[in-house]
């Protein structure tokens, strides 16, 4: 279970990025996080695993105060949980099973890995990730050869070497199209009906309708909607127009084009 | 463009009447200054202000033998036509900005433009004066400096020599000895080619005043090869005769024999050299080349000062890696950003850099030999010093470009600080940190060639001897080597990076 509790992230050049942000995650939820570009949810999403250090609030992860965590304890804790996104953020130039194998390096012993060297169990574990998400062929082309679709997978792949028992998407599909993006997302459903916790945050409101088990809209740092599947699935023009304001007629125009 | 500049100039101009302004400009800028168009005004003041310090300065050099102003002036503009251009030119753009001041206190379009234009001319002749341009000097000085280029341009007929072989004739002469028994002719020994020399005692030639005329006569020398009359002082060194400034050569007649005439050569006996007589010797001699071609010494000197020259640079470059791969994760700024510590290091380390890169690779050199002595090792250190600073600043400029992405993905994984490095900062880098590294060797053979003018080992330090001895064509074999080696280097460093991006 994940509690966040009045979480406020400001940044040094004064932008207020989340503003006093609280919900809980229960285990084996497809959370959504919606809302504008610079609304917040990617830091929201990286102040969980502590990529970004929040200025107030509390996050505890199964447990364990995320917020408190330093050192090797925040290491233990960044390796249960997964992360994908938005650009795959793979290391270009090397081979995809050397990107997946990256995901074990929370496990691996360092003096090891230094040298690029890894056990065979974590090969075997590499390949049945990359089977999983079924890039196994792709396993020796270098990452940057391959399609953003196919990169999204080496992401997946990576984040279960960890094996996680949340992963942190941030827009996983923003750089895909349509069909991608359900692929996509649908790997990400598979692995949640198998009981993963997901976090993911998007754009486009036909997935989150299609995707969510709950969503909450972020606006300018605020926690400005909360609702259940069908909630979203009723959605008003008002809720809607609360949580994307004036960009709301662009939204509109995004939603037929991904509505295929 | 130009228009949208002048009204919003406009907008903070200051009222001022323009004879007032004009008044104000002859100290040229003053009134534009006053007007509200500052930075025009400082512009001509300063330009005018600087190309009068310079002309005086100019003056001054030109005429240095003049005590005062008065006498420097009309010798100076004497010397150099180009000063009146100058002084005309200055004092048209003194007017004209007289004239600009005038106009924009009237609010009237200026012609700043052509101002502009002048102080730029002005300065271009002004340099054409400093530098001591001299296109005359290009084309009447081509004659002199021809057959050097050409020494230069195709060394290669002294790249490679044939042994010779020497037959010789010889007889001894004196000088100093006057009153005083001198020995007897060497003994003709049969088969051997000798000379017959009188008078054998006489004067050396010395400055405008011809020395004593020998008269010669060789015999049993081979017929119809060229014979050529060389020296030898009391001390041994040999040199070959000359008369009215063409060397002495003679060709012997079906009977091997001939006849020669010219003066005892100039040259000096040291005081050391004690009272006379002193025994010269002159040799008749012909030469023929026998055997194959062999590499000459020139050739094979190049060669080993190159083959130094390619190792001092990768010496230098491969130490300079190891020495900057620190220093780059020192200086770039992404890794160096998160605490005022390490800020304060990536500033220190910065800087340091800086100061280093910018001293030329040559007062390293001069530095580095003075502390190890003259050789190779003087020019790695110096080159060492350069291209740490150069890789440094490079490599962590690849450093800073990389895509935090993936730093960002490892770091989610829950790897550490060296396994972050190792997996998303390492494999970024390698391609930019070969393609520099390359880049960098090709540059240290490049600067080795120059370093080893100032005594850094390679074949720097030969080229500079070979020219001070004037041995152009050794010097011609040393650059020819350089430009293959370069030209090599670069082809190669071109392919390897082609590779690696």
């Amino acid at each position: 279970m994940l509690i966040v509790e009045n979480l406020t992230k400001i940044y040094p050049d004064g932008t207020k990025a989340l503003d006093n942000v609280s919900f809980t995650v229960e285990d084996g939820e497809f959370l959504i996080v919606i809302g504008l570009s610079g609304s917040g949810k990617s830091t929201l999403l990286r102040c969980i695993n502590r990529l970004v250090d929040p200025t107030a609030g509390r996050i505890v992860w199964n447990g364990k105060d995320v917020t408190a965590a330093a050192g090797q304890e925040l290491r233990l804790i960044r390796r249960e949980i997964g992360m994908i996104f938005q650009h795959f953020n793979l290391v270009r130039r090397l081979s995809v099973e050397k990107n997946v194998l990256t995901g074990r390096l929370g496990y691996t012993k360092p003096s090891l890995a230094l040298f690029g060297r890894f056990p065979p169990e974590t090969r075997d574990l590499a390949r049945q990730a990359m089977a999983r998400v079924g890039i196994a062929e792709l396993a020796q082309k270098r990452a940057d050869e391959l399609s953003g679709g196919q990169q999204q997978r080496v992401g997946i792949a990576r984040a279960l070497m960890q094996e996680p028992n949340m992963i942190l998407a941030d827009e996983p599909v923003s750089a895909l199209d349509p069909v991608l993006a359900h692929n996509i997302l649908q790997h990400l459903e598979r692995l949640n009906q198998e009981g993963m916790t997901i976090l993911c945050s998007l754009h486009y409101l036909d997935l989150v309708q299609r995707y969510a088990s709950r969503v909450i809209g972020l606006r300018e740092g605020r926690v400005v909607y909360r609702g259940t599947r069908e909630e979203i699935r009723r959605m008003t023009d008002e809720e809607f127009q609360n949580i994307y304001g004036e960009e709301a007629v662009r939204i509109e125009t995004g939603r037929s084009i991904s509505g295929g | 463009m130009a228009r949208r500049t002048v009204t919003q100039k406009e907008r903070t101009l200051r009222t001022v009447s323009p004879v007032v302004a004009g008044v104000l400009s002859l100290i040229p800028g003053l009134g534009q200054i006053v007007i509200g168009v500052w930075e025009r005004g400082l512009i001509f003041l300063g330009s005018m202000a600087s190309l009068v310090g310079l002309i005086i300065w100019r003056v001054s050099v030109i005429a240095y033998r003049q005590a005062t102003w008065a006498e420097r002036i009309p010798v100076a503009f004497r010397r150099q036509p180009l000063l009146y251009v100058l002084v005309i030119a200055i004092i048209g753009l003194w007017a004209l900005i007289i004239l600009d001041a005038v106009n924009t206190a009237r609010r009237k379009k200026t012609r700043e433009t052509l101002a502009y234009i002048i102080i730029g001319l002005v300065f271009f002749l002004l340099g054409w004066q400093i530098v001591e341009i001299d296109m005359v000097k290009l084309f009447t000085e081509l004659p002199d400096a021809f057959p050097i280029i050409t020494k230069i341009a195709w060394p290669w007929p002294s790249a490679f020599v044939r042994d010779e072989e020497i037959y010789q004739g010889m007889e001894l002469l004196y000088t100093d000895c006057e009153d005083k028994v001198i020995p007897d002719p060497l003994p003709v020994i049969d088969g051997q080619p000798y000379l017959e020399v009188s008078p054998r005692c006489g004067v050396l030639s010395g400055y405008e005043v011809e020395g004593t005329m020998l008269t010669v006569e060789g015999h049993g020398f081979r017929p119809g090869q060229e014979v050529v009359m060389w020296w030898a002082d009391p001390v041994g060194k040999e040199f070959r005769v000359r008369y009215g400034g063409e060397f002495i050569t003679v060709t012997p007649d079906a009977n091997g024999d001939f006849s020669a005439a010219f003066p005892m050569p100039n040259l000096l006996i040291p005081p050391s050299a004690g009272e006379g007589p002193h025994e010269h010797k002159l040799l008749a001699r012909q030469t023929t080349s026998v055997g194959g071609l062999k590499p000459s010494e020139g050739l094979l000197l190049a060669i080993e000062k190159m083959v130094e020259t390619i190792f001092l640079g990768m010496m230098a470059t491969l130490f300079g890696i190891v020495f900057a791969i620190p220093v780059s994760f020192l200086a770039a700024h992404n890794l160096m950003a998160g605490s005022p510590l390490t800020l304060a290091i990536y500033y220190i380390t910065r800087f340091v850099l800086n100061i280093i890169r910018s001293i030329e690779p040559i007062i390293w050199a001069i530095v580095a030999t003075l502390w190890v002595g003259l050789g190779p090792f003087a020019g790695v250190i110096a080159l060492l010093v350069h291209s740490i600073a150069a890789l440094g600043k490079l490599y962590s400029e690849a450093i800073e470009s990389i895509d935090p992405g993936p730093i960002e993905a490892v770091h989610a994984t829950g790897a550490n600080w060296i396994q972050t490095i190792v997996y998303a900062v390492v494999p970024q880098v390698i391609p930019p940190f070969v393609s520099f590294t390359i880049y960098r060797w090709d540059i240290n053979v490049r600067m080795s060639t120059i370093i080893g003018a100032v005594g850094g080992g390679g074949i720097g330090f030969l080229l500079m001897q070979w020219i001070r001895l004037t041995d152009y064509r050794s010097a011609g074999i040393a650059v020819w080597f350089i430009a293959i080696t370069v030209a090599i280097l670069d082809f190669v460093s071109a392919k390897i990076r082609e590779r690696y991006v």
